[in-house]
């Protein structure tokens, strides 16, 4: 049966639904069921397994693990369970004060009635290299904490990402939570992304963070979204900042190292060209931005 | 300019009888309908762009409840599921099913089941083989010799005709000596553009609901834009009386021209009703109503030729229209994009070669505006290259060639001509002048920096129906039933559709006007078939203007009759009577004045007709409008420009519109909101690529990859301001034309020609989007 006839259907295929109120337990019926999948706010599962491009025989509801909902600031960082929504990320006074830039990641997540069901830990899983909410976790060098049968593991939100829609996570591994580092005062962020509307998955985003002691790059983070399988470091963009006086040349000359730099393809949403074009002056604008922020800050 | 009279009840905002049911969600559409022992359809869609189905196999099938239907179980009638055309120009070249898919999505087979799962479990056990041809996706690519041909035979009028190089019907038109009129032009400019394919978006997505009948009849629920053409479209198809055949009036979630045609779920659910003997229902999902139905692309090559002062002397247009796999309204369309473009500018002399052409694409059909937005988007954008070359403002420009009262117009296509006797242009562009203080707007090519303004204007206009003098191949009447009930309120019956922009309200008005009580008092039924007389069709912005007239005409009628029938009880002179409302006894008062005692409440009349056996107050009739006068518009629109990601913001909107006696401000306003919305979507983003390598849509008919502009892409309330010209039509019922189509027709030229002002770069090809900007951008920086 071609795609087309099931593509369509908006019917999913039956499924078993487990309901386990530990991560313990969550872990244990992902052993059990290979293949079975995690469902949080499911604002991209669900889509999918009406889409039949997923088919899976079991889905174990996240939501009613407390453990995975709680939001808590441990002073040098900031925690974040993996089902907390994101509604919930982008009003907690918290990490709007602690982590402006994560907070406008996650208000770029499509609208309101998305953010009402999505998740932090969803908008990471599914491994989008269009996820807003992972270019803030990259780019503030957050720990993802990983819960499998054998107990728990720490990966670096960076080295999370395998590819479009792939991740380090075992099939029966479950992703608990985000230690995010609050960065210093002296630190300025910038988020930027564009789409095709409003409401819409980014065509390409940039988020960048600077250190600065006065107008010197102590350290420099640069992050794009939607021009690589996965978010991506630009490690010679960084590099060209760090330990420099900032100058609005050495902003162009860097932004324009991102976009020779990035390797990205035409898909529906842009053309290559476009995202090459485009992150040029997204980079200027959200180093300047930063420039700017971790300036007055300190 | 015009010597209005006062109305009572027009010009008011009032609040909509279905509003309550709309807001709180209670109003049931086709596609929230159900009925006991229904069946659940679903349908089975070609996965290749061009094939031939060798074989289908339902043995595989467990359910034995399942009921299927394959090509060879359908009539084999081939017919034109849009039937508001005479015979001879109406071309057939669909079947209910199709043993030859012409296009991904196109529907092969049927199945019904107890539920919309069971249906889908049954679907996918059909075993099918194809035989794949090559296909192709270029209105030009197509016309190539060699192609493999798309249809071999159609039908045009019980005669059967032989398609060649996949041009499904042409039209040639010349008026005066063009070559000559070139001659004597100092300033020639000939550009080639092309256009996006749309989708409709509207709410609801294609559904029907069929029951059939002990009578061997059917009953059907359905998204349509008329229900009389549904009807003569079932009985053509399956030979069922029609009297036997009653389409009922549901309200349709909107529509902007895509159930014009009898869409296609319709016959494939009455053919599986009847197979099953069980009422079925069918509704499409997003994805598949994304394979059903999208705008006509088009390519021109347009050229216009002025004299010195600015005067235009010719015209010529060759028209490509990509049509997709199917005629819905092919050939009537090629008429209107001639006709469309002369009626906009006067030309001295014009000639036309319009092609409409077979591609293996989602068949096209009316969006809104039929073709306008898309020649008037060119034409606007020639008119401002044209203007520039002339050395002339491209406003003053426009003032020296618009065609307007007093001149005549052919919208409607050069079967439906016929004189303008009220025309705002003047007042429109005058006023949008000054308020976007346009003389002194920027230039283009003197602004740098990252973010550009520019200012941008358009103007157009629509016709009101398809009216005319005399009879064309275009076919355009309706009529209406209004009856005086016992308590003084009147039933309103007609088969005219509300698309949801408050048609049906505003004729009750109408008619509350006539009879001189409050709008309220005019109680709009839910009709079908059976008790209705024909109307065409609900399109072509008709709906008032033409629907209102029909309303007028019987109210008027039924005010006869009152005078009549209480002059008789009153013993007064039927003529001599006069109207009131009494507002202490919320009722009509019927009376001869100064004369006391003399006088009767509808409620009274009503009541003693009916105590004295003296029958019901009621009229039926149907009307023809003597024209299909144009509703003109202008936008001017100012736009940010920001070259470093090439997105467009619209910062200004002055839209002016000429649509007559305003019925209800609100309302009208909304349509231009609503026009606007869709404009600038058409203008800097909506299209539907294809995947030439899978053949299907490239989003394959998700609507996340079909994104349409919300409230935070367009203009805020307070920067958008809407104002009427003061006009009155002297053949519309009160002096009222429509609004539907011309509020959007001129917003693409007016972005277009905005965004130019902003960067210095013309676009030709549409949607204007945010990488054919900043690529143009580049292109610029190269080349300097």
């Amino acid at each position: 049966m071609n795609p087309i006839n099931k593509h369509n259907t908006h019917i999913v295929m039956p499924f078993e639904y487990h309901q386990p109120a530990t991560v313990r337990a969550a872990v244990e019926i992902l052993r059990k069921h290979p293949g079975a999948k995690p469902l949080a706010g499911g604002t991209d599962l669900v889509p999918k397994m009406k889409q039949r491009l997923l088919e899976p025989k079991h889905v174990v509801n996240l939501k009613k693990i407390p453990e995975l909902s709680v939001v808590e600031d441990r002073g040098d960082a900031v925690y974040i369970g993996a089902a907390v929504r994101l509604r919930e990320i982008e009003k907690s006074e918290t990490i709007r004060r602690r982590l402006p830039l994560l907070s406008s990641c996650v208000r770029s997540i499509g609208s309101v009635q998305i953010r009402n069901m999505g998740t932090l830990g969803g908008n990471v899983c599914n491994a989008s290299p269009a996820a807003d909410g992972a270019l803030g976790l990259v780019a503030l060098e957050a720990t993802v904490h990983i819960a499998g049968p054998g107990g728990e593991r720490q990966v670096e939100a960076k080295s999370f990402f395998e590819g479009p829609g792939l991740t380090v996570l075992g099939e029966d591994e479950l992703v608990t939570g985000f230690t995010v580092p609050v960065p210093t005062e002296d630190t300025g962020t910038c988020f930027i992304s564009v789409g095709r509307t409003a409401l819409d998955i980014s065509t390409i985003s940039i988020a960048v963070a600077l250190t600065m002691d006065g107008d010197r790059v102590k350290d420099a983070k640069v992050v794009l979204g939607s021009v690589a399988p996965t978010p991506i470091r630009l490690a010679d963009a960084e590099k060209q900042l760090k330990g420099k006086t900032l100058t609005e040349k050495l902003v162009e000359d860097t932004a324009m190292k991102v976009s020779e730099s990035i390797k990205p393809i035409t898909d529906i949403r842009g053309t290559a060209e476009y995202r090459r074009e485009a992150s040029r002056g997204m980079a200027v604008e959200a180093i300047t931005k930063a420039w700017r922020e971790g300036r007055t800050q300190r | 300019m015009s010597s209005k009279p006062a109305f009572k009840v027009l010009g008011r905002d009032t609040q909509r009888q279905d509003g309550v049911a709309k807001v709180t969600g209670r109003e049931k559409f086709a596609s929230d309908l159900s009925l006991p022992n229904m069946l659940h359809a679903r349908v089975l869609k070609s996965p290749y762009a061009h094939a031939k189905v060798k074989r289908i196999d339902v043995s595989a099938i467990s359910d034995p409840t399942v009921v299927t239907l394959t090509p060879d179980e359908v009539p084999d009638a081939r017919f034109c599921p849009r039937l508001m055309s005479t015979p001879e120009a109406t071309y057939k070249d669909w079947t209910v099913l199709t043993s030859k898919p012409r296009y991904v999505g196109e529907t092969i087979a049927a199945v019904a089941a107890e539920s919309e799962e069971a249906a889908q479990r049954a679907l996918e056990s059909l075993v099918v083989e194809y035989e794949e041809f090559t296909a192709v996706f270029d209105a030009l690519g197509s016309m190539e010799p060699g192609v493999e041909p798309i249809h071999d035979y159609i039908e045009l009028d019980e005669e059967t005709l032989k398609v060649e190089s996949n041009i499904a019907c042409h039209l040639e038109i010349e008026e005066g000596d063009t070559e000559e009129g070139f001659r004597q032009a100092d300033h020639v400019v000939e550009r080639t553009y092309r256009t996006n394919r749309r989708y409709h978006t509207q709410l609801e997505t294609k559904s029907v609901l069929v029951r059939p009948e002990p009578n061997g009849g059917v009953t059907v629920w359905s998204t349509t834009q008329t229900l009389h053409n549904t009807r003569i479209l079932l009985h053509e198809i399956f030979g069922i009386p029609m009297g036997k055949i009653r389409v009922m009036k549901v309200p349709i979630g909107g529509s902007f021209g895509s159930s014009i045609q009898v869409n296609p779920v319709v016959p494939i659910a009455v053919a599986l009703a009847l197979k099953a003997r069980r009422p079925v229902k069918l509704s499409y999902t997003r994805e598949e109503d994304l394979h059903d139905h999208c705008s006509y692309q088009m390519i021109f090559k347009l050229k216009l030729g002025a004299d010195r002062e600015g005067k235009l002397t010719a015209g010529h247009l060759d028209a490509w229209l990509d049509i997709g796999a199917h005629q819905i309204q092919a050939y009537p369309l090629l008429g209107c994009v001639v006709g469309w473009w002369v009626s906009l500018y006067k030309l001295p002399a014009k000639s036309y070669v319009g092609k409409a052409v077979y591609t293996n694409k989602v068949p096209s059909c009316a969006f809104r505006g039929y073709g306008n937005p898309q020649i008037t988007w060119a034409v606007e954008t020639l008119m401002d290259e044209l203007a520039e070359k002339v050395g002339v403002d491209p406003l003053d420009f426009r003032f020296m060639n618009y065609i307007g009262e007093g001149d005549l117009f052919w919208g409607q296509g050069p079967s439906v001509k016929s004189v303008i006797h009220s025309c705002g242009v003047e007042e429109i562009l005058t006023k949008g002048a000054e308020m976007s203080d346009w003389y002194n707007r920027p230039r283009a090519e003197t602004q740098t920096g990252r973010h550009r303004r520019g200012w941008g204007m358009g103007r157009g206009y629509h016709t009101s129906s398809a009216g005319a003098p005399v009879p064309g191949t275009v076919i355009d009447f309706g009529g209406a039933m209004l009856k005086l009930n016992e308590d003084g309120t009147f039933d309103y019956v007609s088969a005219l559709m509300d698309h949801g922009g408050g048609t049906l309200d505003a004729n009750a008005k109408i008619i509350a006007e006539e009879l001189e009580i409050p709008h309220h008092k005019v109680n709009i039924v839910r009709a079908d078939t059976g008790t209705t007389v024909y109307d065409v069709c609900t399109h072509a912005s008709r709906g008032i203007y033409s629907g209102g007239g029909a309303a007028l005409k019987v109210a008027a009628q039924v005010k006869q009759k009152i005078r009549e029938q209480a002059g008789n009880l009153l013993d007064a002179y039927p003529n001599a009577l006069k109207f009131r409302y009494d507002q202490q006894r919320e009722q009509a008062v019927v009376y001869a004045e100064g004369i006391e005692g003399r006088e009767i409440t509808y409620k009274e009349l009503a009541y003693t007709m009916r105590n004295k056996n003296l029958g019901t107050i009621a009229a039926v009739d149907s009307y023809r409008q003597p024209s299909c006068p144009p509703h003109f518009t202008g936008y001017f629109i100012e736009v940010d420009v920001d070259t470093w990601t090439g997105k467009v913001r619209p910062l200004r909107v002055i839209a002016g519109a000429d649509i007559g006696t305003v019925i209800n401000p609100k309302l009208a306003k909304g349509q231009i909101h609503g026009g606007l919305a869709q404009g600038w979507s058409m203008t800097v983003n909506e299209d539907t690529p294809y995947d030439p390598t899978s053949g299907d849509l490239w989003n394959r008919g998700f609507i996340s990859d079909y994104k349409v502009p919300t409230s935070m892409d367009l203009p805020s309330l307070e920067a958008f301001t809407v104002f009427f010209a003061d006009t009155y039509e002297p053949t519309g019922p009160f002096g009222a034309k429509g609004i539907g189509e011309g509020a959007l027709n001129p917003v693409a030229g007016a972005v277009a020609n905005a965004i130019q002002n902003a960067l210095g770069v013309r676009f030709y090809e549409l949607p204007i989007t945010k990488d054919r900007i900043l690529e143009a951008l580049k292109r610029k920086e190269v080349e300097a």
